[in-house]
């Protein structure tokens, strides 16, 4: 294909998806003659370039649509359903041709006539309309084929209207020659002003940019004795910053370029399965990197189908339960800190958690003992169980039961979070959790064998420390275990799996550290010689010979300018032989099985000398750091955690004055909702598994604290820590979930 | 070595010795007491004072990851290819372009660039092993001694994994 049919095809593409977008926009402003303007001229341009490059069919069917269009923009016609309707098949059957010059580089030979006999029956104003034929010279004398310079002379032809009173008709109006004219030398300003590139090229920006951080860390090394230097190297500090976020911003594309689909998607869907539905949408200049948008886009589309066949009720029945029997679709994009968070809402009748209580006792899926001691949100993570499906039938649309498996597994492959709201009548709220870019991973760092590997976090669950002195690694036969908690984790020498000539068991004289891992169902304890900072890893490949080796994902350049392959702890656990969690009595594994348990993890704390728990699945990091650090938005401890605001709370008084500045403390970074909130504590004591305490005769669960080592002991309610101001709505789920 | 009309990137080979004497630009390295050479055609560019970060399990030729240019380079060791002990410190490394890809060789030191004359090359002599017969595509004879031409699509990470 040549250069210039592909360039065609592209701003094809282009200006229908913004002819799409118009054209639902349409539908509730009939009368907006912007978005006439702006439809006339996607057809327009394809038909003007097709002429040019002698596609005729193409030609032939962006004609009927154009004099469609010019009607409607004269006014002889308003842009009612059908209207619209007959347009969004003109769209449909461009973007069929153009899929054909795609694919074969020419137009194909299909028939448009029943399509072409359609759009000229829709020029008959609705009141005259009948079904196809007479109406055809008229319209097309009305605007000659010729093109835009054509155009002016037409409407000039046209005698000024005299009807005023008509407010539509005032502003289909306005639409004159003068402003035709004007409208598209404002578009094409824009055109000039941006530029398309190849993400290859970009890929490789990114890469050089990340070169050149590093050299500027050298330089900035070697020439701290020099003032002069110094000053110099600082401004190379500052520039290479700003290139590096200008390369970044390069690759992100507004989530508009997905959600801009939806409007078409939501109102064919609403027809087929007779909804009615307004869509709402909200951040859509949100920027993600390409790939990830790219990595959502099914996601999302499955989201929104779920959300108006099972979400959404019909309006006869939303009428009955007293609400507007037009319901409300919400996506909304944010970003926070360094995730987007997009949000699929819908004001339906929410999932019924007695429904899947039911279907996953059915399914054998949990026993009946076990579900009725679980929360509703742990019985609302069923439905990402592959298979599972409430729908009391299954439609075209969905309840077919793929679907909200394949949607968390899209979304945890890009490293991303699927979170389920309901309320019953309320509605339902699925939030996917999005990482900025692909190409970042946050990793730990650990040492064995004198070097560096890269240990991404996503498979980490804890860290343990082994003194020398403790004969904690114990034996069966050549099989090393570790009691974590009671129970045997299958351990895996790193130094021993990367170099097996080193045998045998004398390690046990220094300080050895076990990273328990959680990958592809396998739960194991790596152990390492060393641990070091954790860090935010940029992925580089590996050529095809290291590949082979089959345990490195790829390797990384560490802050210092170091090198370091990256591990890939499932084929670490593969080539030791770990068992899946399935034959291994001790695991759980994954948070759906997770959920299932009746006790949950937490971690245990001391503040001002009492104990508490913090559930575990809560906790991000736990970071030692000087009192100073700490920072006061008037009365409220606020910390800086990589970039983002975290507001401290301090119920045991940990940061009441007589300390000094350089003082360590220990703040327990936890997640709740969208915010991370800090814990001040004064010792992180254990992790240790909470049995659910029962409230006396009831069984209701007593909320906020729960049995640890056979104490009662109080849990920290990250969800009473009030939000900073500014920081959005308070979130008070896990009060919810709790009470 | 001659000064007569140059072709430069012009490469050596045994078809063209007996009809005209060709130039070639060549790299030479030192590795212990020999000196090889590579002809500078598929020289990217010469890096020198690399210590490469080694990567258990990897083939035995290996020599390890180097960070150029915003990419991890697998290097291929000179020494190792060599049944030669490892040496202490850092290396110079050639980064080689070969088959649209790139490696690094790893030798002890890169002496100079010299311009030879097809009329002093030989093809490898009968008597050297077969291992190496597989590395060496021949030798020119210099003044001072004989310069080993190593052949860039055979030192290839990939080619060489494939063979052993």
């Amino acid at each position: 294909m040549d250069e210039l049919t592909r360039e065609f095809l592209i701003e094809s593409q282009e200006g229908l998806d913004r002819m799409e977008r118009c054209l639902t926009d349409l539908e509730t402003r009939p009368g907006d003659a912007g978005l006439l303007a702006d439809i006339f001229r996607s057809v327009h341009t394809i038909k003007g370039t097709t002429g040019f490059l002698g596609f005729a069919r193409l030609e032939k069917l962006a004609h009927a649509g154009e004099n469609l269009l010019a009607s409607l923009r004269d006014g002889k016609i308003a842009a009612d359903g059908e209207v619209v309707t007959g347009l969004l098949h003109l769209l449909d059957g461009l973007r069929s041709i153009l899929k054909v010059i795609e694919t074969d580089g020419h137009e194909g030979e299909a028939a448009d006539e029943e399509l072409i006999e359609q759009l000229k029956a829709l020029q008959t104003p609705a009141d005259l309309r009948v079904p196809v034929h007479a109406q055809a010279a008229e319209p097309d004398s009305g605007f000659p084929a010729a093109g835009p310079p054509a155009a002016p002379a037409d409407s000039a032809e046209q005698p000024p209207r005299p009807s005023e009173g008509n407010p539509p008709e005032k502003s289909l109006e306005k639409f004159t020659a003068a402003r035709l004219e004007a409208v598209p030398s404002s578009t094409s300003s824009t055109a000039e002003s941006t530029l398309r590139v190849d993400i290859t090229l970009l890929n490789r920006m990114m890469n050089l940019v990340g070169e050149l951080v590093l050299t500027r860390n050298q330089v900035l090394q070697a020439t701290s004795s020099d003032s002069r230097m110094t000053m110099l190297s600082r401004r190379l500090d500052m520039v290479t910053a700003d290139l590096r976020e200008a390369v970044m911003k390069a690759r992100m594309q507004p989530v508009s370029n997905i959600f801009s689909k939806m409007p078409r998607m939501v109102r064919d869907l609403t027809r087929t399965l007779g909804r009615q539905v307004r869509l709402e949408m909200e951040g859509q200049e949100t920027e993600l990197d390409k790939s990830l948008l790219e990595a959502i886009k099914d996601p999302l589309t499955h989201a929104i189908r779920n959300a108006l066949d099972h979400g959404i009720e019909p309006p006869e029945k939303r009428a009955a339960a007293g609400k507007n029997p037009e319901g409300t679709l919400r996506l909304r994009a944010a970003q926070e800190g360094s995730h987007v968070i997009i949000e699929v809402c819908d004001d339906g009748a929410g999932i019924a958690v007695e429904r899947i209580r039911a279907k996953a006792i059915e399914r054998g899926l949990i026993t009946e003992e076990r579900a009725a001691q679980q929360s509703e949100r742990e019985l609302l993570q069923l439905i990402f169980v592959p298979g599972f499906s409430t729908a009391a039938a299954v439609t075209n649309v969905s309840g077919r039961g793929v679907g909200m498996d394949v949607v968390r597994t899209n979304v945890e492959r890009i490293g991303g979070k699927v979170e389920l709201e309901s309320r019953p009548e309320k509605g339902t709220t699925l939030r996917l959790r999005i990482p900025l870019t692909l190409a970042i991973v946050p990793a730990l760092i650990v040492r064995s064998l004198n070097q560096s590997f890269a240990l991404p976090q996503g498979a980490l669950s804890e860290l343990v420390h082994v003194p020398p002195s403790e004969a904690a690694i114990e034996w069966i036969e050549d099989a090393a275990l570790y009691r974590l908690r009671g129970q045997l984790l299958p351990l895996v020498f790193l130094d021993r799996l990367l170099l097996p000539g080193v045998a045998g068991r004398s390690t046990d004289a220094r300080d050895q550290f076990i990273a328990v891992l959680d990958a592809d169902g396998r739960h194991f304890g790596l152990v390492v010689d060393g641990l070091a900072d954790p860090e935010e890893i940029v992925v580089k490949p590996l050529s095809p010979v290291l590949k082979e080796i089959g345990l490195y994902s790829g390797a990384t350049v560490l802050g210092n300018a170091e090198l370091a392959l990256i591990l890939d702890p499932g084929a670490i656990a593969q080539r030791a032989g770990i068992g899946m969690g399935g034959e291994d009595e001790t695991f759980v594994s994954s948070d759906v099985e997770g959920g299932n348990e009746p006790s949950r993890e937490f971690l245990l704390v001391e503040t001002g000398g009492r104990q508490s728990a913090i559930p575990l699945d809560r906790v991000i990091r736990i970071e030692q750091l000087p009192v100073s650090r700490v920072e006061y938005i008037g009365p409220r401890p606020v910390l800086n955690f990589e970039g983002q605001l975290v507001q401290v709370e301090d119920a045991g008084g940990m940061l009441v004055s007589g300390m000094r500045p350089d003082d360590p403390i220990i703040v327990v970074i936890c997640r709740e909702g969208e915010r991370q909130v800090g814990v001040a504590v004064a010792h992180v004591l254990d992790v240790a598994a909470g049995g659910i305490l029962f409230q006396a005769g009831t069984t209701r669960l007593a909320a906020g604290v729960t049995l640890l080592k056979d104490r009662v002991t109080g849990v920290v309610e990250l969800g009473l820590v009030a939000p900073l101001p500014g920081q959005g709505e308070p979130s008070n789920e896990l009060a919810e979930v709790m009470a | 070595m001659s000064t007569s009309t140059m072709t430069p990137g012009g490469h050596a080979s045994r078809r063209r010795k007996k009809t005209a004497i060709t130039q070639t630009e060549v790299c030479s390295v030192r590795l212990g007491e020999g000196l090889f050479g590579i002809p500078i055609a598929h020289i990217l560019e010469i890096v020198g004072g690399t210590r490469p970060l080694p990567v258990p399990l990897a083939p035995g030729f290996v020599g390890g990851l180097v960070h150029y240019r915003g990419d991890v380079l697998t290097t291929v060791s000179l020494r190792r290819l060599l049944d030669l002990p490892d040496r202490e410190g850092a290396q110079d490394m050639l980064v080689v372009e070969s088959a649209g890809s790139c490696f690094g060789l790893l030798v002890d030191s890169v002496s100079a660039v010299l311009t030879a004359s097809s009329a002093d090359f030989e093809a490898n002599p009968s008597t050297i092993n077969d291992r190496r017969r597989a590395l060496f595509a021949g030798a020119y004879k210099l003044e001072n001694g004989l310069m080993v031409m190593l052949d860039p699509e055979r030192l290839d990470p990939l080619r060489l994994a494939r063979a052993a």
